[in-house]
């Protein structure tokens, strides 16, 4: 466990380097009408969209009378609805993040609190979701940029307790909110019982989905020597492992199999997938990272 | 997997040698630390087993949390699809431990080339150091090869092995009596100095055979002893004859030969012309040097030689002579003479000087040639003054006899001094007898009752002694036979019509020589006595009453044996520089009377004083290298000076094609020839020293170290291959 993990999230660099995330931003969404997102959906909003015709039950407040005074014909005006943009983040809180320097835990805590910080900046409705063995009640519903500080004062308080269990989380969250929107998934996806089921969760919520998969260094360059029997710190599974050059070697192929097809699944789904290791600093990666990705405009 | 290596050899148990524990080249094998029991080989075994259970049951993996087991699972899965062979042949550290335990186990074994047992083995290391030792076909030296051959059985010898060190040439000297001090036996080793003599084996295995075979029984040959017999390693050149009359016992000698061997077509070739040359070897040697007054011309000083070539090509070299005055000391000398050589291969060549007489001086004769043993390129002689024996003859008027030794040449070589027997009685002749004035004294028909002190010829009567207390008178003996190699013999052709009346004869004493055999029994003889000679003759010119008792007197032969008695009884050659010295024996030497210590400078040595002995001689015993010997002593107020040569001619050190492995291709009873014979016993010997047993134990537990070294630089730097 570093130091660094046990210091408050909210410290006075971390807080500098919002403060530059936020110029960042607004210069990304310069000229464009702040707080808003037009959603595709039709709605009820000022600003027209379509026309369409007339069927029996609409609503007569829609229906545009100055064509059926031109053309005798009932047409119903579209406008585009205006709605808040849901960003939901599902940050994994499970023992496995509890790893590296600083920890995946921490590392996913910033990524969280930047892209919460983007979106309360953006005016989007924040939600913070964690989960371990289950989804664990979170923030719910944040909005604006007054409410930074429960959302830095929420991750500051979480713990990494438990096992993972990414599918249960996933099917619990779906049902909790069953509206539509970015989801962020922060986890290092180290889950024996795989991610395809949780994902497929999310995806038929029909729901923008990012993937972000922390790994600390030393589960990609392995530091370890010698004759060992390895622990796993969730579920007390032991693999007996002799240290030797082919086996590190087939260790960083099993790693870069499971990332590359790990990436090819969502893909292959329109699944954001970001890779990055806890070395990687968190602004560096939501700026560049987030941009290339698309998850930031 | 394969059964663990290390278990304990299977071999097969000691057989009993057929020859009765004569082997060159093998010892009966024997089991490796026999001392061990079979417990110690099953744990000796278990342990690699161990080990390699030790990887398969994990039992010292350190645990590690890790996030995740997730991918090290996959991971090791991957590798669970290779055998289970291959996951050994990736563990490195396993292999070397297993290798390190495997070496330990090689040490605990105690890797011995081939042994007997555990302890004290014990060595006779027999040195060669003759003449022929010093060839240099092997570089820089056979005996440096011998030294060093020696120095590494020492260092190969075991903590409880002992070793004793005898250099052995014509005589065997123990350098070092038996200890396990390394330091001492490399010392005492490397201490031995080349001897310039001829070689006998035979004092060397006596030695060694006291110790080898202590409780030996004659007889039966059966040997009755828990001493265990020593391992006789003898370093030589084979430069030696056969050991006649000597059973090995328990003795087990290994011959290591020394030398360059001849090639096996020149060695056949050289058997298959002549049955008697010697392979042909790189030397080129003068075999005699002798001086001679010339028979006409006293005046002329003449030097014989002869040179023998060993090389299998013929020769041409120029024997050059050099003078070496005395009243300076022995240097290089004065070129005098020179003589041309062609030499046939193999063959032989006489070469002679004639000088006018030097005086006393020394002369020596160089071989102008490069071959490989230097010592026999040079050879010595000296030339002394003609010198008169004094001789005292104690007769009853015996005119023959005086008439005899007092012809002109005899008179050259002898003066003579006549008393009566009645005046041995007297002071004066007694002192003189004891004071040795006299070389040689003549008893004719009388005996004194003390011998005198010096050579004495007596007569028909035999010399006072308990040996001669058993003569008894015989009639007409009739000579049978007589010893013409003899030097008071040569020349001598009619002693068979010699007529006899009455003789004395008498078995002659132990180490006599007997040179007239007759039909009643030996007739003359000579015995040595306190470093003198008594030549007796049993049989003289008058019988009693003044009767003549045999017609010797009429023959030619007595004046000659008479002559020959004074040269031979008178020290006669002595003084004329013609007798032979050999290295390393005692020379006896003579001054004039009052003369109570000489000088003696030998070739580039210090000075040595000789005092008179007993015997009223002066005996010099370090007459060690060939070369001219300067012998001075004050002679009134001048100094007097004389010299004497010491020479090896010995052509069995000379021929230094080594003896003892037949060549090549040769086997069987033709073989033979080539084989050193012990008594009964041929021996082969050997090239190179049979490794002997060599504890290298503690190599292998250095390998080890290393190994493990080695494993821990490969845990600590993931050295991975």
């Amino acid at each position: 466990m570093s130091t660094a993990s046990s210091s408050p999230l909210l410290d006075p660099e971390f807080l500098h380097k919002l403060e530059q995330l936020e110029l960042v931003s607004r210069k990304i969404f310069v000229g464009r009408m702040k707080g808003e997102r037009r959603s595709k959906r039709r709605g009820s909003s000022v600003e027209f969209a379509d026309h369409r015709n007339y069927s029996v039950g609409d609503d007569l407040r829609h229906i545009d009378w100055n064509v059926y005074g031109r053309l005798d014909k009932l047409f119903l005006k579209l406008f585009l609805e205006e709605e808040d943009l849901h960003v939901y983040t599902l940050l994994d809180t499970s023992l496995s993040m509890d790893f590296g320097d600083p920890t995946k835990l921490r590392y996913g805590k910033q990524v969280a609190a930047a892209l919460s910080f983007v979106g309360l900046v953006n005016h989007d409705r924040i939600v913070l979701d964690t989960f371990s063995s289950n989804l664990e009640p979170g923030l719910g519903s944040v909005r604006g940029r007054s409410q930074m500080w429960r959302v830095v004062q929420y991750l500051d308080n979480l713990k990494a307790v438990g096992t993972s269990d990414l599918t249960a989380a996933a099917r619990s969250f779906a049902i909790k909110h069953p509206g539509k929107g970015i989801v962020v998934v922060i986890s290092d996806f180290m889950d024996k019982r795989g991610y395809e089921d949780a994902l497929r969760y999310l995806l038929a919520r029909n729901m923008d989905i990012y993937v972000v998969h922390v790994l600390s260094r030393e589960e990609v360059e392995p530091e370890l020597v010698g004759d060992l029997r390895l622990i796993d710190c969730e579920d007390d599974d032991e693999a007996e492992i002799t240290v030797s050059a082919p086996l590190l070697k087939r260790y960083k192929e099993t790693l870069d199999a499971y990332v590359g097809g790990f990436r090819d699944w969502c893909t292959r789904r329109g699944i954001a997938y970001i890779f990055t290791t806890n070395q990687t600093p968190f602004d560096k990666l939501i700026l560049n990272y987030l941009r290339e990705r698309g998850l930031v405009k | 997997m394969n059964p663990p290596p290390g278990l304990p050899m299977i071999v097969p148990p000691a057989q009993a040698n057929p020859l009765g524990g004569l082997n060159l080249q093998f010892d009966p094998p024997v089991p490796w630390s026999a001392g061990w029991g079979p417990v110690f080989w099953a744990a000796l075994a278990g342990v690699p087993v161990t080990i390699i259970l030790f990887y398969f049951l994990k039992l010292r993996r350190k645990p590690v949390q890790v996030p995740s087991t997730f991918l090290w699972r996959k991971s090791i899965e991957d590798l669970h699809v290779n055998s289970l062979f291959q996951r050994l042949r990736r563990n490195l550290l396993l292999f070397l431990q297993l290798l390190a335990v495997l070496l330990m186990m090689f040490a605990l074994l105690g890797p011995q080339m081939k042994g007997s047992t555990r302890v004290g083995q014990r060595y006779v290391i027999a040195i060669d150091n003759s003449a022929s030792m010093s060839a240099t076909d092997v570089r820089p030296s056979r005996l440096d090869e011998a030294k060093q051959r020696a120095l590494a059985l020492v260092d190969a010898m075991g903590p409880s092995d002992l070793a004793m060190v005898i250099a052995f040439a014509d005589t065997a000297r123990v350098a070092s009596t038996y200890t396990g001090n390394k330091a001492q036996l490399r010392e005492r080793i490397n201490a031995i100095r080349p001897a310039r003599t001829g070689t006998s084996l035979l004092e060397a295995l006596q030695v060694a055979a006291g110790l080898a075979n202590p409780s030996k029984q004659f007889g039966e040959g059966q040997v009755a002893s828990e001493v265990q017999a020593p391992r006789l390693m003898v370093y030589t050149d084979g430069g030696f004859p056969d050991v006649e009359g000597f059973s090995l016992g328990n003795l087990v000698p290994e011959i290591v030969i020394l030398g360059r061997p001849p090639s096996g077509e020149a060695a056949s070739a050289s058997r298959a012309g002549d049955g008697s040359s010697t392979p042909p070897s790189n030397n080129v040697a003068i075999l005699a040097l002798q001086t001679a007054r010339g028979e006409d011309r006293p005046d002329v000083i003449q030097l014989f030689g002869r040179v023998r070539n060993y090389r299998d090509e013929p020769v041409e070299t120029t024997a050059r002579l050099f003078l070496h005055p005395l009243d300076e000391p022995i240097g290089d000398g004065r070129l005098i003479d020179a003589a041309e050589l062609s030499l046939p291969a193999g063959g032989t060549q006489a070469f002679k000087f004639d000088l006018v007489d030097p005086g006393p001086s020394g002369l020596e004769v160089r071989l102008d040639l490069d071959d490989d043993l230097e010592q026999d390129d040079r050879a010595f002689a000296a030339v002394g003054r003609p010198r008169t024996a004094r001789v005292l003859v104690v007769t009853e008027g015996n005119r023959y006899l005086l008439n005899a030794l007092t012809t002109a040449t005899a008179g050259e070589a002898a003066e003579v001094v006549e008393i009566r027997p009645a005046d041995l009685e007297t002071d004066e002749v007694r002192r003189a007898l004891i004071a040795g004035l006299y070389d040689l004294v003549i008893f004719d028909r009388v005996a004194p009752e003390e011998p005198p002190a010096g050579n004495a010829l007596y007569f028909g009567v035999m010399p006072p002694g308990e040996a001669f207390a058993e003569a008894r008178p015989v009639e007409a003996p009739i000579i049978l036979d007589w010893d013409i190699a003899h030097p008071m013999l040569q020349y001598l052709r009619d002693l068979p019509l010699v007529l006899i009346r009455d003789a004395l004869v008498v078995d002659p004493p132990p180490g006599s020589t007997t040179l007239i055999e007759s039909d009643k029994g030996p007739l003359a003889f000579v015995s040595p006595r306190d470093g003198y000679s008594d030549a007796v003759v049993g049989w003289s010119i008058y019988g009693e009453d003044r009767q003549l008792n045999t017609d010797w007197h009429t023959k030619l032969s007595y004046p000659v044996f008479l002559f020959n008695a004074l040269r031979f009884l008178g020290n006669v050659e002595e003084a004329l520089g013609e007798e032979v010295h050999r290295p390393g024996q005692p020379v006896v030497l003579r001054a004039g009377a009052g003369v109570d210590r000489i000088t003696v400078s030998p070739p580039g040595g210090p000075e040595d004083e000789i005092p008179r002995s007993d015997l009223g001689t002066f005996v010099y015993n370090d007459a060690d290298e060939p070369g001219l010997y300067l012998v001075s002593w004050p002679d009134g107020e001048r100094e007097a000076r004389s010299v004497f040569a010491v020479n090896l001619f010995d052509p069995r050190e000379s021929d230094l094609s080594p003896r003892g492995i037949p060549p090549e291709g040769v086997s069987g009873r033709q073989a033979e020839p080539y084989l050193i014979k012990i008594g009964y016993t041929e021996i082969e010997g050997t090239r190179r020293s049979r490794p002997a047993r060599l504890d290298r134990w503690w190599w292998v537990a250095l390998g080890a170290l290393g190994v493990v070294l080695f494993e821990w630089y490969i845990y600590n730097r993931r050295v991975y291959i």
